[in-house]
Parts: structure tokens; C-alpha cells; sequence
């Protein structure tokens, strides 16, 4: 059965490597590009800081998200082409009604098929993490948007989970609607409603949020990318504590005693002197309500979701066997 | 277990519905070890599905059926006791004819490498020849090759001469002929033509509007059968025009055909269902 799995999946093998040789070949080019300058922004004299953090920004974030996606996709491509035919294509051939006529139970067909493909899917899938989480490494410790969307879904172990899901999903589509067609495109709508779904909504619960009272000073400034205020109450909007994953957009100005912070306050608080007005402000113990999931969550968030997207895979596979055996006749 | 004497087929009352449509209905059958039995009925009789459910492709929806004493597909050593022809043979486009006997070496434990090598080589078969390029007949012949290796002791070919020219039809029937015989297997063959099988089988089913119309060996059909074109004995049955069923001897009555015998049965089966429409 190994034999047969292999010499039917023989071309689809070659040209997964030759992708993945490819995609290999330009992100050490590029790992080592962002090493160099790397170097070179680290080094710099005060005066062009600013401008060579920007330039580095810029050469990069594109490359990057760019190839983050290509990885968002691998999933989405193997579940398609390697997931959704599996079975169609024997049924569409009729070759099941060779296959499953040999001394060869459907089960242990269908558990050969999946858990050679499947590893096949996480290692091709695997790699491509491997490669970009070693190419990038540099640029996420500088821009250190590690739980971001596109981010977090393209580094380290999580796309393992998807590479998983995303294939066993598409043979167990395959095996319900027994259409090629009908079910690559189907594959492709429910994984993407699944990756769409698990960061905006579902991975934030995870672990539950911490939230916490924070001090509005010079540090908590210019961590934020906009402040507002009325006669009314201040805002913060943007604060993002370092290398955290921020569930708070905009956030009130509180007084010490969590009445609003107003502009007839600031008003007061202007002496004349600068050093004078801070001191002032700061006399106010003004604060904040912040709520985010700590940096050092990130490994918890990454293998919380790494074994859902397993545990999705299992069940769904459960599923194909009791159909297989049970409903395709 | 399996003896010499249990029926390589035994239906009871099995019958298979697609949702609203009925493919086979009340079916009882008992086929014994050791025939070759033609299955003729028209197209949509319900052939392939008293096929599919005999190698376990099909599941019943009504009855019982027990090929070789067990239930059909239970397991792998069920499977690897019946082999299956399905209806237009089909075989890996992408594989050569070397692959799929390979496919067949390594998803058999009792494969006979030696009969499926000599036969790929009598039937000139190229073992490079990708499967997809074979002609119809090759086609049907590698299929055949592989249920055959398989040692199986049931053989079902649905419509395996369908798609074949005469000669081809021809020689196919008379190479089965020959390897049944070397290999002591049971045969179920269908085709909607009777001509193709009366050469061949000993044992005949007739299947038409989803029933079975007749069954049993064909020397006992045809001691049974005969034309009468005159009056008949109270106990006669006529099944359509001048063939009529009667056990005892009927005065001025002539031998019937099989081909003959199997058409009056479905002719009446169709005139009835006609008629229960109208």
C-alpha cells in the first residue's frame, strides 16, 4: 500500500520540492541580506538612526509579508491539490472499484493515503516555517509584531497545524461530495473561513487576557500612535506594551481617583515652563486600563494552536474512516 | 467456514433502494461452487448492483447475502477471496501495464506472479505500455489479468465484453474459458446480451425491472423449456409466445434456446411493467 501511495503521489512529490527548492534558494539569499543589514542598522552613528530603522523597515516588511502569505497559502494549495482529489479522482476514474477491490480494506487505504500524505504536508509545509522564521528572525526581533495576523500564522509551528488540517479537510470534502471541482472549491471556502475566523476571533480567548492599570507618562507616549482630548476626557489610542498582543485600541485617561482626565486639567497644569507642566501632569498619577496577552505567550499561543489544528485534523479523519466504511456504498 | 458445498452466492430477500429509485428487490438466490454463471438482463436491470453488493461495493438497504459464507468486503481475507471486474474495466491511466500488476503483487498476499507474467506476455501485452494507451480490449484483458492473479475464488466481471468488438468478444470468452478451468474458480459474468454468455455459462440468472425473472443451472432450464405452438397441459406455464415452462413432457413440443428462453422471460417482465404503468 506504501508502494502504491508513493507511485501515485510521485509527481505531486516533485513538484512540491521543486517549490520549496525554490522558495529555499530566495529566502537564505534574503535571510542573509537582512543579516548584513542588520549589522549595519545596529551600527549606526545617532544622527541617521531614525532613518536607517526606516530604510531597514522598508526593504523588508514587503519581502516578508509577501513570502508570509506564499506560506498562508501552502496549506490552502495542498489541501486543494493534494486533499480534495484524493478520493474524487479514483471515484470520477472509477479505479475505486479496482483498488478497493484488492485484499485491501478501504480503512487501511484511507489510513495509508492519509498518514503518508499528511506527513508529507507538514514536512514540505515545515520546512517552508523553518526557512522563514530562520530568514526573518532578524526583522521580527526589530519590529517585534510577533502576534500579528500574518505574522503569527507564518512562523515557527503553527503552520504545521495547517498544513494537517488543511489536507485531511480536503480528502474528507472529496469523500462526501465525490466531485473534483465541487470539492477543491469547497476545500477552499472552508479553510479559508476556518483562518479567517481563528485570528479574529478565536485566538485572542486562548488564554485568558490580562489587564492591567497603566501609568500615562513620556514611556506610555510613545508607545501609542495617537493621544486625544476634550473637555470631556482624554484618550489614548494605539498603546501597545512591548512584544504584547494589545486587545485595547483606545483607552480613557483616568485621574488617580477614575474620574476622566479633561483639557480644563491640562489647562491648569500649564505653567509656563516645560519641565514645570510634566511635573505637574505627573503629579496627577494619571493612568490607564490596558488589556493584552503578555509577550511571553507567544510559545503557549503558538503550540495552543499547533495542537487544536491537530486535534481538528484527528477528528476530521475519525470522520472520513466512519464515512469510508459506513456511507460509500 | 467455507465447504465444498456452500453456495459461492446465497441471497435472501436482498434488495437495494437509491433514495426513491429501487435497484434490486427481493432478490433470493443460490448459486452453487464451481459455475460459470451468466447474469443477462437489459441495461438498468439492476446487474451491476446485484454485482457491487456480491464484492461488498454495494450495501443492501433490504435482506441478506453471504458470498463464500461470509458477508461481502467484511475484511481484507473476504476481499482477497473475490475478485472484481468492474463495468468498463477501469485500471490507472497513469501506471503501465508493469505497475498495475506491481499494485497487484503488493495489495495481495496470494498474487501468482508467474499466471499474471504469462499472461501479460500471451496477450502481447507491452509491461511499459502506459495503461491509459491500451485499447479496449487490452484494457479489459489487464483487469481480467489482475482479478485473476489475485487467486481468488470468485470471479465477477460486470459486462466484460461490452466494450469489446466481436472478435475481440470472442477471444476474451474463450481465454476465460481456459484460465477458469486451469484455476478452478467460480464465475459470475453479466452482459445485456445473452449471446455473449450462452457459450460460456452453466448457470443462468435473468434479472429485469429490478427482480430476478429466472435462475438455476441451464441443463435444468432447458429440460424445463420448450416450444409449444398448440394447446397446453393444465400444469404448463407460458412465459411469452411459444416458450412455455412445464415439467412434465408436452405433447409436439420442440427444444428452446437459451438466448431464446432468456429473452421470453425478459420480454414478459417488460410487457408487465408496461402494463402495471398504464
Amino acid at each position: 500500500m506504501i508502494w502504491l501511495t508513493w507511485r501515485q503521489f510521485r509527481t505531486q512529490a516533485l513538484v512540491a520540492t521543486a517549490a520549496l527548492a525554490a522558495v529555499a534558494i530566495y529566502l537564505v539569499y534574503l535571510g542573509s541580506r537582512i543579516r548584513d543589514d542588520y549589522t549595519g542598522v545596529l551600527g549606526c552613528q545617532p544622527s541617521v538612526c531614525v532613518t536607517a530603522r526606516h530604510a531597514f523597515d522598508d526593504a523588508y516588511t514587503g519581502q516578508l509579508s509577501a513570502v508570509g502569505v506564499l506560506l498562508i497559502a501552502a496549506p490552502v494549495l495542498i489541501g486543494i491539490f493534494w486533499g480534495a482529489p484524493l478520493i474524487t479522482r479514483e471515484l470520477e476514474e472509477r479505479t475505486d472499484r479496482l483498488v478497493w477491490n484488492q485484499s485491501v480494506t478501504r480503512t487501511r487505504w484511507l489510513a495509508t493515503k492519509l498518514v503518508f500524505l499528511t506527513l508529507a504536508s507538514v514536512a514540505v509545509t515545515g520546512l517552508f516555517s523553518l526557512l522563514l522564521t530562520w530568514s526573518a528572525s532578524r526583522y521580527d526581533q526589530f519590529i517585534g509584531n510577533r502576534f500579528g495576523a500574518l505574522n503569527f500564522a507564518s512562523r515557527n509551528v503553527v503552520p504545521l497545524g495547517y498544513a494537517a488540517f488543511a489536507f485531511v479537510l480536503g480528502v474528507v470534502i472529496g469523500l462526501i461530495v465525490r466531485r473534483t471541482l465541487l470539492a477543491m472549491a469547497l476545500t477552499l471556502a472552508a479553510f479559508a473561513v476556518v483562518q479567517l475566523i481563528v485570528p479574529n476571533v478565536v485566538r485572542e480567548h486562548l488564554m485568558t487576557p490580562v489587564t492591567s492599570i497603566v501609568a500615562f507618562d513620556e514611556d506610555a507616549m510613545s508607545r501609542s500612535d495617537a493621544f486625544g482630548m476634550n473637555d470631556r476626557g482624554a484618550t489614548i489610542v494605539g498603546y501597545t506594551m512591548a512584544g504584547a498582543w494589545s486587545l485595547t485600541d483606545e483607552a480613557k485617561v483616568l485621574n488617580a481617583d477614575g474620574t476622566p482626565y479633561t483639557s480644563r486639567q491640562a489647562v491648569a497644569c500649564q505653567k509656563g515652563v516645560p519641565a514645570e507642566n510634566m511635573a505637574c501632569v505627573a503629579g496627577l498619577n494619571l493612568h490607564f486600563i490596558y488589556t493584552y496577552q503578555p509577550a511571553g505567550r507567544y510559545w503557549p499561543f503558538q503550540w495552543i494552536e499547533l495542537s487544536a489544528y491537530l486535534a481538528a485534523t484527528l477528528l476530521l479523519a475519525a470522520f472520513g474512516f466512519w464515512w469510508i466504511r459506513y456511507r460509500s456504498s | 467456514m467455507t465447504t465444498a458445498t456452500t453456495p459461492v452466492i446465497e441471497t435472501g430477500g436482498l434488495g437495494k433502494r437509491y433514495g426513491r429509485t429501487t435497484a434490486l428487490a427481493d432478490c433470493t438466490l443460490r448459486v452453487p461452487a464451481g459455475r460459470i454463471v451468466g447474469l443477462v438482463g437489459p441495461n438498468g436491470a439492476g446487474k451491476s448492483t446485484l454485482l457491487g453488493l456480491t464484492c461488498g461495493i454495494v450495501a443492501p438497504t433490504a435482506g441478506s447475502i453471504e458470498v463464500l459464507g461470509n458477508r461481502p468486503g467484511a475484511g481484507a481475507a473476504q476481499l482477497a477471496r473475490v475478485g472484481f471486474v468492474a463495468q468498463d474495466a477501469p485500471v490507472y491511466g497513469g501506471l503501465s501495464v508493469a505497475d498495475h500488476l506491481r499494485l497487484g503483487a503488493r495489495l495481495n498476499p496470494r498474487w501468482d506472479r508467474p499466471l499474471a507474467e504469462r499472461r501479460v506476455k500471451r496477450l502481447g501485452l507491452d509491461p511499459a505500455q502506459k495503461a491509459g494507451r491500451l485499447s479496449g480490449g487490452q484494457r479489459a484483458q489487464l483487469a481480467l489479468t489482475i482479478a485473476a492473479a489475485k487467486r481468488a475464488e470468485l470471479l465477477i466481471l460486470d459486462e466484460p465484453v461490452a466494450s469489446l468488438d466481436p472478435l475481440a468478444r470472442r477471444a476474451f470468452l474463450h481465454d476465460l474459458l481456459d484460465f477458469v478451468a486451469e484455476l478452478g474458480v467460480s464465475v459470475v459474468l453479466s452482459s445485456h446480451l445473452l449471446g455473449d454468455l450462452e457459450k460460456v455459462c452453466d448457470h443462468l440468472i435473468v434479472l429485469a425491472s429490478a427482480r430476478v425473472q429466472l435462475a438455476g443451472d441451464v441443463a435444468d432450464l432447458l429440460a424445463v423449456h420448450h416450444r409449444v405452438t398448440g394447446a397446453l397441459p393444465p400444469s404448463a406455464e407460458r412465459i411469452h409466445e411459444d416458450v412455455v415452462r412445464s415439467d412434465a413432457a408436452v405433447p409436439g413440443a420442440q427444444p428452446v434456446d437459451l438466448e431464446d428462453l432468456g429473452m421470453a422471460y425478459m420480454t414478459r417482465a417488460a410487457v408487465a411493467s408496461i402494463g402495471g404503468a398504464a
